[in-house]
């Protein structure tokens, strides 16, 4: 890719190659999307105004956990479940770690060994750093275009720990948190706004002498777990049981996610969700955009210290700083 | 502690000949950890218990047998397989009459993981790295001639472990000989494959079954043969410290004892039977501490299950020279290296020993090279007058402290191994692992610097080509051993075969041992391939998740502007084309040595490179995917098992099918010279040998890069 201007010509090569699924050309779109200069975020905004039309089909799937709680292994089994029944898997990762010095090192593929090398399945890691909104927009744009190329199931995994299972949940029709049993006390750590948006639980690692115990635990997460998340007229979201290893559960768990999509499909509820998710997506890039523009601005930047200082040695109040800074931006822009 | 009463008086002379320079200038912080004084004395063996012991009494510190060498020197026992049954069997002979006093059986890379040689997945291995067995019939021309009543053999297979011992019983048998006139070792030590080189097949439990049925059968029906080699050898060479080498050795061996209890066995039934295999590196005088070391900790180890034979806790071992410390620079200089190398495991009082060929970091050692490499055994028992006395530095002020230091760092290790319940488990944690990715890492980074010289390497080196003779294995191996495959199939009782095969499949699955249904298959001319199919569709195959530490490697190497220049060029880079240069670091076929990958991985995101890295043990066509789903701008091939002729071609021609052909490729590990033309060929762009520091291939690759990406 070159740094120069992306032409009209190529940007109509690159809309063709998703189209006909080419996954050299799907890839290095992907590479447009993550990439930090303009000109290329630009293209990647051309193509994907002209693709939207061919995006929507897919079943966008969430699946987020503590470490150890099996995601890779579970995606890996899953997706190859998927693939048999002559599905077309996506599997994208959002993962905002901290920006640190060097690079990132992607070992995604060494946990899904079997679904990395199946022709039915793409596997994308993106390098890590960036801000989690920066993140979410790449992973966002990634699922069109993989939708457009003709994938019909998009998996966004992510750590569960802090924001990004929300973010995550925003941009998916199902989302599922995987624990596993007797890791500790009730809940593990999950926090009780990531169970409220979960459409499901799945207690993996039910396998071998654990079974019982998953069982187990499956009955007391279920009290805890409705409380938080009550059933509505739609839905009653499950707490299952699974093993990644031996595949047992798996197709119960797709079960549930086809059953839910097909009651929120009949009530028009997929729908709305899309919609409210598009709406909320917008917001978002307007709110980041204004952040943005807020503090790369000239004016702001010169006097934004010494108002921090003023606040600070209490000689202006808050209230009458912020005013202060705003209106001058209210100058500028108009 | 007490000091020497004129310590005071020394440090004055020591400080006035320093000329000014404080006196700690001469003390040495080794890798271990461990801060080595310029001077011992008596005062430094305070409380330590072991000093003035004898050999052959506990606990054993100075050597398992009493009289050592001045009775019996240690048997000469060079590990070698060239690519064919017949060839090796040639060479065996041929060392059996050069004075060599045991065999031991290097197998490729296919027969470790359990393919047939005919497997799709196994295109570039056969015969590579040791010989292609796939069958009893191979075994038997393998040893055709060699009296294997009296010639005890050592074979180095772990994962396909009871294919291989089935086929070396079933070939004796078929000589004459019985069981139980067997005598030599299996390595069979499967936890060491997870924490270092791979060539594992199934997953760690069903893994450590086969070790106690193999335990339990030898225990037995073979009273003379060593059932597992506990080795602490690939866990040097993947970058360990002295200090991690015993400590997690003797942690693995303690594991296998409580699988063989659980098993049912009593500790004296089997624990005679443990042997160990060191490798021996160029720290000398820390080496020869660590053999004495391991002795005294296997032998407090073992007291703890209440042994009534005296022999289970007497650690025996095999030594071998370290392969790491052999260079591709001046590669005679590797001669040196070996015999002193060879010396420590002398002093150190091994069993028996391996001499490494000068020329293994280029190849495979050619018959001359060979011959070197025994004869320097040779001559340190004939000709240097080193064997009339037993542990000879016994009693050395500072090899007794090292040795006392070594138990203690050690013995920490062990403690924090048995918190986490022991090594198995400790494997699932991934801690024994990041340890040793630590120190390599570390390792590397003194060595790129200088702070470690490695003469020719980082310091002396030569501007001309040393010309080195090297082995190539001929292309027409696999075609041989799939041709014999197929006559094979076509003259036994393929029904009985597939019975046996289906009675292994069914003991896998609901228990009885797996060794005694294996030689059944094994004499019915079942193949090494389908034995290990029949218990993989039970225990499935297992492939490790790679976790990989970074930040080690800049930190090791410190601020000297160069880590800080190479940052800024990928930073520079990603300015202008939109993201940080990023590589696919992979590994193709069965070769499953994965500390260079590590080490380079974890590194060049130290210096602000987005690396991917790969599965191990992929195909050509799954490596292409991987790199062109990713979108990278480069494929690093890291190759040290002489596949890249077949692979890499391969590679190239798969990228090119995807749509990758703007992908670089570079390949990294142990290249022979004369395949650099033949692969620049093929369209590789650089090659990068071993003592090649990673800040100049990194450099270089960035060249690259910047050249295409940044007009």
């Amino acid at each position: 890719m070159s740094i120069d201007q992306i032409s009209e010509k190529q940007i109509k090569e690159y809309i063709d190659g998703i189209l006909s699924g080419d996954r050299r050309i799907l890839a290095k779109s992907i590479t447009l999307i993550e990439s930090t200069l303009k000109a290329h975020q630009e293209a990647a905004r051309k193509i994907l105004d002209r693709i939207l039309p061919f995006t929507g089909k897919a079943v966008r799937l969430g699946i987020t956990g503590l470490p150890g709680a099996g995601k890779s292994t579970f995606i890996e089994s899953f997706g190859k479940m998927l693939t048999a029944r002559g599905h077309r898997v996506a599997v994208l990762a959002v993962d905002p770690s901290s920006p640190r010095t060097g690079g990132s090192i992607m070992a995604d593929k060494t946990r899904m060994e079997k679904l990395a090398v199946d022709p039915n399945a793409f596997i994308r890691p993106s390098a890590s750093g960036g801000t989690l909104g920066g993140v979410a927009r790449k992973t966002r744009e990634t699922m069109l275009i993989c939708e457009a190329a003709g994938f019909d199931w998009i998996i966004v995994e992510t750590v569960g720990v802090g924001q990004s299972e929300v973010t995550v949940a925003t941009m998916v029709d199902f989302f599922l948190v995987l624990m596993i049993a007797g890791a500790g006390d009730e809940l593990q750590g999950i926090k009780k706004g990531v169970l409220e948006l979960a459409d499901a639980l799945a207690i993996n690692k039910a396998d071998g002498d654990n079974i019982e115990r998953a069982k187990a635990a499956r009955q007391q997460y279920e009290i805890a777990f409705h409380l938080i998340n009550p059933p509505t007229r739609i839905w009653t979201p499950p707490v299952l049981t699974c093993s990644a290893l031996t595949m047992e559960g798996l197709d119960r768990i797709l079960d549930v996610i086809l059953t839910h999509r097909r009651k929120m499909t009949e009530h028009g509820e997929l729908e709305r969700k899309r919609k409210a998710q598009n709406l909320e997506w917008f917001w978002s890039l307007v709110r980041e955009g204004l952040e943005l523009w807020f503090f790369q601005d000239e004016e702001v930047k010169k006097n934004l210290m010494s108002l921090i200082k003023d606040i600070e040695e209490g000689t202006v109040s808050p209230t009458s700083a912020a005013e202060h800074i705003l209106s001058r931006l209210r100058h500028i822009s108009s | 502690m007490a000091e020497h009463k004129d310590m005071n008086k020394w440090r004055e002379l020591a400080i006035k000949e320093l000329k000014g320079k404080p006196l700690d200038t001469i003390f040495w912080q080794t890798p271990e950890g461990i801060t080595v004084k310029p001077i011992y004395t008596w005062e430094d063996l305070e409380g330590l218990d072991f000093i003035n012991t004898l050999s052959g009494m506990a606990p054993y510190l100075r050597g398992p047998t009493a009289t050592m060498y001045t009775n019996q020197p240690w048997t000469i026992r060079q590990y070698a397989g060239f690519a064919t049954a017949k060839e090796s069997n040639e060479f065996y002979r041929k060392s059996l009459a050069a004075g060599q006093t045991g065999l031991s059986v290097a197998f490729d890379l296919a027969t470790h993981r359990g393919y047939d040689s005919d497997h799709p997945r196994v295109a570039g291995d056969v015969g590579k790295a040791g010989v292609a067995i796939d069958s009893v019939e191979d075994m038997k021309i393998l040893f055709d001639q060699i009296p294997l009543d009296k010639v005890s053999v050592s074979m180095t297979m772990n994962g396909a472990v009871l294919p291989i011992l089935a086929g070396y019983i079933v070939a004796a048998e078929e000589q004459g000989v019985k069981q139980e006139q067997l005598s030599g070792t299996i390595q069979n030590d499967i936890l060491k494959e997870f924490l270092t080189r791979n060539t594992y097949i199934y997953p760690p439990r069903p893994s450590m079954r086969i070790v106690s049925d193999v335990i339990s059968y030898c225990s037995k029906h073979m009273p003379k043969y060593n059932t597992v080699s506990i080795s602490g050898y690939h866990i040097m060479e993947a970058g360990a410290n002295s200090v991690i080498e015993v400590a997690f050795t003797l942690a693995d061996g303690k594991e296998y004892i409580r699988a063989a209890l659980d098993a049912g066995l009593k500790i004296d039934d089997f624990a005679p039977r443990l042997s160990f295999f060191f490798g021996v590196g160029m720290n000398f005088f820390m080496e020869i501490a660590k053999l004495r070391a391991a002795r005294y900790l296997w032998h407090k180890i073992v007291s703890e299950f209440n042994p009534q034979n005296p022999r289970s806790t007497v650690l025996r071992t095999h030594v071998q020279t370290s392969g790491w410390s052999l260079t591709e620079q001046d590669p005679y200089n590797n001669i040196i290296r070996t015999t002193i190398e060879a010396l420590a495991a002398v002093l150190g009082g091994t069993q028996s020993l391996h001499t490494n060929s000068f020329d293994e970091a280029i190849s495979l050692p050619t018959p001359f090279s060979a011959r070197i490499a025994r004869n320097t055994q040779l001559i340190i028992r004939e000709e240097s007058q080193v064997c009339h006395v037993v542990d000879p530095l016994g009693g050395s002020y500072y090899v007794e402290a090292l040795t006392g230091a070594i138990i203690r760092e050690a013995q920490k290790i062990m403690d924090e191994i048995e918190s986490l319940g022991g090594m198995a488990r400790a494997i699932e944690t991934g801690m024994p692992k990041m340890l040793i990715e630590e120190s390599a890492a570390r390792r590397q980074a003194r060595i790129d610097q200088g702070k470690d010289i490695i003469v020719g390497v980082n310091k002396y080196q030569i501007e001309e080509e040393v010309p080195v003779q090297v082995l190539e294995v001929p292309s027409t191996v696999r075609e041989e051993q799939i041709a014999r495959l197929k006559e094979l199939k076509a003259k036994r009782d393929n029904e009985a075969v597939k019975r046996a095969l289906e009675k292994i499949t069914e003991v896998a699955e609901k228990g009885g041992n797996l060794l005694e249904v294996t030689i059944e298959a094994i004499r019915l001319r079942a193949t090494v391939g389908e034995v290990s199919e029949a218990m993989e569709k039970v225990f499935g195959r297992y492939v490790a998740p790679q976790k990989l530490i970074t930040g080690v490697y800049a930190s090791e190497y410190g601020e000297n502007g160069v880590i800080e220049n190479i940052r800024q060029r990928t930073e520079a880079f990603k300015n202008k084309t939109g993201r940080r240069p990023r590589i696919l670091i992979t590994k193709m076929g069965q070769d499953g040595h994965d500390r260079g990958m590590k080490v380079v991985a974890s590194a060049y995101a130290d210096l602000g490179f987005d690396v991917d890295l790969s599965p191990m043990f992929q195909t050509p066509e799954e490596a292409a995917k991987m790199a062109v789903e990713n979108d990278v701008h480069v494929v690093g091939v890291s190759s040290l098992a002489a596949g890249h002729k077949v692979l890499v071609p391969m590679l190239i021609e798969e990228l090119k099918k995807m749509g990758g052909e703007d992908i670089i490729v570079i390949v990294g590990g142990i290249i022979p010279p004369p395949d650099y033309e033949f692969l620049y060929a093929h369209g590789v762009k650089g090659i990068y040998g071993p003592g090649t520091p990673i800040t100049e291939s990194a450099t270089q690759v960035l060249k690259l890069l910047e050249e295409k990406y940044i007009p």
